[in-house]
């Protein structure tokens, strides 16, 4: 199993795409997928043959790297990161589906971008020394921001410097939180030591851990994200590209949460114990206000991008109940809203490659000529809701029920945001694909369609291949939850939270 | 004087010779190429002395009473030869295009180098003002240099000025302190009586070095003498004069931090230093947000650098003296490395387009154009802002830990913000490289430098800037194990 030879490849396939554009066109797509698909093969024979068992963190690459301090190349797996790695492997391959056409400038460098910021993603869900985490959860950012500087909508820079200075500066305080915790390490063992495991043994003295899981906590509230500190996401998702939505909702927000669980949760139980209602009643609040701002957009993208900001709100609810329903409840929101968010990103990618607008208002009525399509939107709108047979309604449910055992007020509340994401579910909906047929003005002006009409084109094969794998997936998992959830039966990290909780 | 001193002292000789000569050189036949080989091979010649002595010299060497030769001091004098080398080849493609033979300019750039490199030697009041004197009247003469440019009067003027009273100011300090103290050596002996006197003689010989480092709020020159003077020179006054003050001030600090700690009225010279650091970080920054001129954002975020940088001088204990000294050492070799290759590109495309005024437009769609050449930008940009991968993470990186160690969480606050700030103008710098020129309207000719073709030489420094930049960014080790 060598996780460094999945991220190389993924950068050197990158940078074939990149340097093979050149000579033929359109052969920088082909090598990206063909690249990830080869890894995705890889990783996932690697893992079933090995033979470890990774219900604990195996530590699979230990070496020194920089001696001045002790910090060490080393990276992990346990089953938390091998599921969200596969959500990231099998995302890769949408992403890269839905820009199969949309990109059409500077196609080589694009690719070398997009399977970049994947490759230092997979590096943030197995890096287990805490400099080299920091320095793939700030190196991720760099493609990132290019693919929306680049290649984003009309408002893009202000987008991308936006996104980069939110996550930057919670960054750095997580840097100075990290440096912190490597001078206790040696305060207390004569050696500074950056190494997660090693930091597990620490016993921190309360009242400093509350301030280093505080500089945690935002940089990964910040990703998540939660309000308030929510703004980026918005902006970000509006402006990138369809595949950099699909990235950053389906893969990039689940850092946060990957950070929450790795590493506030385990490093500081005891000072997220003490900070969890006030985590729990971010969760909350981020649940409502993101329904509700969602319900009030006008932007397909930026409505999908509420949307987000809610169902995070859960995994925040989840996670900080310190249950082992709730937290299983989580790990499956992660996975669930990965894939519905994604279809829901690449369906406002695939309606504006047709009618170049993301306004509400400009579309209506597509049910007529587009019934494929519509079909698919009404089935990701009610996974985004939380229909029974989906994955996403498991995964609330289990949220709420773990939730209720610890904050039953603020579950009570919580479960109102179901209410809204139905209600902003349908007006989604309703105002794309039902209604009158909207699309005279916006068509005399942008010149796309004949006069009076607004016919849209159906899906083709390769969009139908994206809506078709995401909705099996979606409804795999939610009639038979167990696919994902056996991995976290009896994993140590529910052992932990359950016996701090019973220690209570 | 033994053996071992002579040769600890030869880099510093071998410049000090080498000027003489091109003065004779000078009388004996004007060439400005002759004059540019020249001087490039003494500093190299220096250079290879400085490695050597790295390589071999284990402790500190007192050189008579003025002087001490030590690795970081040696370190800090391979950044100003770096520095100069590269100064002394931009300058060469710069004073081509005029009739004159400019050998006199190559003898200031070896003074300018010989004064650094007795700064960063110094351990005695009298060395620290020779050589403060020297690099500081050097450089008034290179900043005026271009005298038909329209800025060259007002901003050697500004300089000229402003350095002479800096300097009284630091006399003025340099004279209080020896009034107390009894010896004009950094390190004091004797335990004097400390007083009012010796905390204010702290505080002007501070602000002294403040106006050379243009820290906030004597950084008001800054902007003006980076746009007015010639952009080689500009590179010179911010790496070398900035490295060796910055050397200079480690040095006599960390000598008398632990008096500084046992005296109390003195502990406000550290909230002080706080505060001018803090001020530093935040106006550098902050005035930087709107500069279009690549030269005045340089200058104001070269402010900001130096607030990070004084974050070094908070540690008191004397056992983290050494975490100070490769922290500071790491940082500026990071931004002497970033700021060359920044100026190597403004040259280059100053060179190109005959405009002396640049501005970040300028710079547009470079990335579609020249990929080397940008890369080059984005890296040294990238390491100005410390983002990882890049040489100017590790240095924040060891500049943080340095001030959890002192446990300054007002500084760090500081630091975070500006760096916040600072990525607002240095991410439009990036940016542009990346914008579309036909999206612009009639752009895409006015900039025919964006464009221009490099020289293989030119390729090969390039991409030797790039590796540099990355690879002190990965492997940081191979930098930090030389001090």
């Amino acid at each position: 199993m060598n996780i460094t030879l999945v991220m190389c490849s993924l950068l050197i396939g990158g940078a074939l795409a990149w340097y093979a554009e050149g000579f033929k066109a359109q052969s920088a797509r082909w090598l990206a997928l063909l690249t990830v698909l080869v890894v995705g093969l890889y990783f996932v024979i690697s893992i079933t043959a090995t033979g470890l068992d990774f219900s604990s963190l195996q530590v699979l690459v230990r070496l020194s790297w920089i001696d001045s301090f002790n910090i060490e190349y080393a990276l992990a797996l346990d089953y938390l990161s091998i599921v969200l790695v596969l959500l990231t492997l099998f995302l890769a391959i949408i992403c890269i589906l839905v820009s199969w056409q949309e990109i059409q400038t500077k196609t080589g460098f694009y690719y070398f971008n997009l399977l970049a910021s994947f490759a230092g993603v997979i590096g943030v869900f197995t890096a287990v020394d805490m400099f080299l985490f920091f320095f793939f959860w700030e190196v991720m950012l760099l493609p990132m921001t290019a693919l929306i500087a680049i290649w984003g909508h009309e408002n893009k820079h202000f987008a991308a410097i936006k996104f980069f200075i939110f996550t930057q500066v919670s960054g750095l305080l997580m840097l100075v939180a990290i440096i912190a915790m490597a001078s206790i390490h040696f305060q207390q063992t004569e050696q500074v030591s950056f190494f997660y495991q090693d930091w597990l043994t620490l016993d921190l003295p309360a009242s400093i851990s509350f301030y280093l899981m505080l500089g945690f906590f935002i940089a990964f509230a910040v990703k998540l994200p939660s309000v308030p500190v929510h703004s980026w996401l918005p902006d970000a998702h509006t402006q990138a590209p369809t595949a950099g939505s699909v990235l950053l909702a389906g893969v990039l927000l689940k850092t946060g949460a990957y950070g929450l669980i790795r590493f506030v949760i385990h490093l500081f139980p005891q000072a997220s114990m003490d900070f969890a209602p006030v985590a729990a009643t971010l969760g909350v609040v981020s649940i409502l206000y993101g329904a509700k701002m969602a319900f009030a957009q006008q932007d397909f993208k930026r409505l999908v991008a509420y949307s987000s900001i809610s169902h995070m709100g859960f995994v925040m609810l989840a996670l900080f109940s310190f249950n082992a329903i709730a937290y299983q409840g989580a790990v499956l929101t992660l996975v669930a809203h990965g894939l519905s968010s994604a279809a829901l990103f690449a369906l406002a990618g695939m309606v504006y490659s047709r009618i170049h607008s993301r306004d509400l208002s400009n579309m209506g009525g597509f049910w007529q000529s587009a019934p494929r399509m519509g079909g698919f939107a009404l089935a990701f709108t009610a996974a985004a809701f939380g229909l029974p047979g989906l994955a996403n309604f498991v995964a609330e449910f289990f949220s709420l029920v773990g939730a209720y055992q610890r904050f039953p007020l603020m579950t009570i509340l919580a479960a109102f945001g179901l209410v809204g994401s139905a209600i902003y579910g349908m007006v989604l909906f309703q105002s794309a694909f039902q209604g009158k047929e909207q699309g005279k003005r916006q068509g005399e002006s942008k010149g796309q369609h004949q006069k009076g009409e607004n016919k849209i084109n159906d899906l083709s094969k390769r969009e139908l291949l994206v809506f078709s794998s995401l909705l099996a997936l979606l409804i795999i998992i939610g009639f038979y939850p167990n696919l994902v959830l056996t991995f976290f039966q009896d994993s140590d990290l529910r052992l932990a939270i359950t016996s701090t909780a019973g220690g209570q | 004087m033994t053996q071992l001193m002579l040769q600890s002292l030869s880099p510093l000789l071998i410049i000090a010779f080498g000027s003489v000569l091109s003065l004779l050189l000078i009388a004996w036949r004007r060439s400005q190429k002759m004059i540019l080989t020249f001087t490039l091979a003494i500093f190299v010649c220096a250079l290879l002395a400085s490695i050597s002595l790295v390589m071999n010299l284990t402790d500190e060497v007192q050189v008579t009473i003025l002087m001490k030769v030590d690795n970081y001091g040696n370190f800090a004098f391979i950044l100003i030869l770096v520095a100069s080398i590269a100064v002394g080849l931009l300058s060469s493609t710069w004073l081509t295009h005029s009739v004159e033979v400019h050998d006199e300019f190559f003898i200031l750039l070896q003074l300018v180098v010989l004064g650094a490199g007795v700064l960063v030697m110094s351990d005695h009041f009298a060395a620290l003002f020779l050589g403060f004197e020297l690099l500081s009247i050097a450089l008034v003469g290179m900043v005026g240099y271009s005298r038909d440019s329209q800025y060259s009067v007002e901003s050697s003027f500004k300089y000229l000025i402003l350095s002479a009273s800096a300097s009284s100011f630091m006399l003025l300090g340099i004279a209080f302190i020896y009034s107390q103290s009894g010896s004009l050596s950094f390190a004091v002996e004797a335990e004097p009586i400390y007083s009012f006197f010796y905390s204010s003689g702290i505080l002007l010989f501070l602000v002294g070095v403040a106006f050379k480092l243009s820290l906030a709020p004597f950084h008001l020159w800054t902007p003006d003498v980076y746009q007015g003077a010639p952009t080689p020179v500009t590179l010179l006054l911010a790496t070398v004069s900035k490295i060796a003050m910055f050397v200079v001030l480690m040095k006599f600090w960390f000598s008398q931090s632990s008096l500084i700690v046992n005296n109390d009225s003195v502990l406000s010279t550290l909230h002080l230093i706080s505060i001018l650091a803090i001020l530093s970080m935040l106006i550098g920054n902050v005035l930087a947000l709107k500069q279009q001129n690549i030269k005045r954002l340089l200058a104001y975020s070269s402010i900001a650098h130096m607030g990070y940088l004084l974050i070094v001088l908070m540690i008191i204990s004397p056992q983290s003296v050494t975490l100070a000294w490769q922290s500071a050492l790491f940082y500026l070799a990071a931004y002497v490395l970033a700021t060359v290759s920044l100026f190597i590109v403004l040259q280059f495309t100053e060179y190109n387009h005959e405009d002396i005024e640049q501005n970040i437009n300028d710079w547009q769609g470079m990335f579609w154009k020249n990929r080397l050449l940008a890369l080059l930008i984005i890296v040294a940009i990238l390491s100005l802002a410390g983002i990882p991968l890049t040489a100017g993470f590790i240095g924040k990186f060891y500049l943080l830990n340095v001030a959890v160690q002192a446990q300054q969480w007002w500084l760090i606050a500081a630091l975070i913000v500006g760096s916040g700030i600072g990525l607002f103008y240095y991410l439009r710098i990036v940016f542009t490289l990346f914008s579309d020129v036909s999206e612009e309207k009639n752009s895409s000719l006015i900039y025919p430098a964006v464009g221009a073709k490099l020289t293989p030489m030119m390729s090969i420094s390039v991409i030797v800037f790039i590796l540099a930049g990355i690879i002190l960014g990965v492997y940081p080790d191979l930098l930090s194990q030389v001090f």
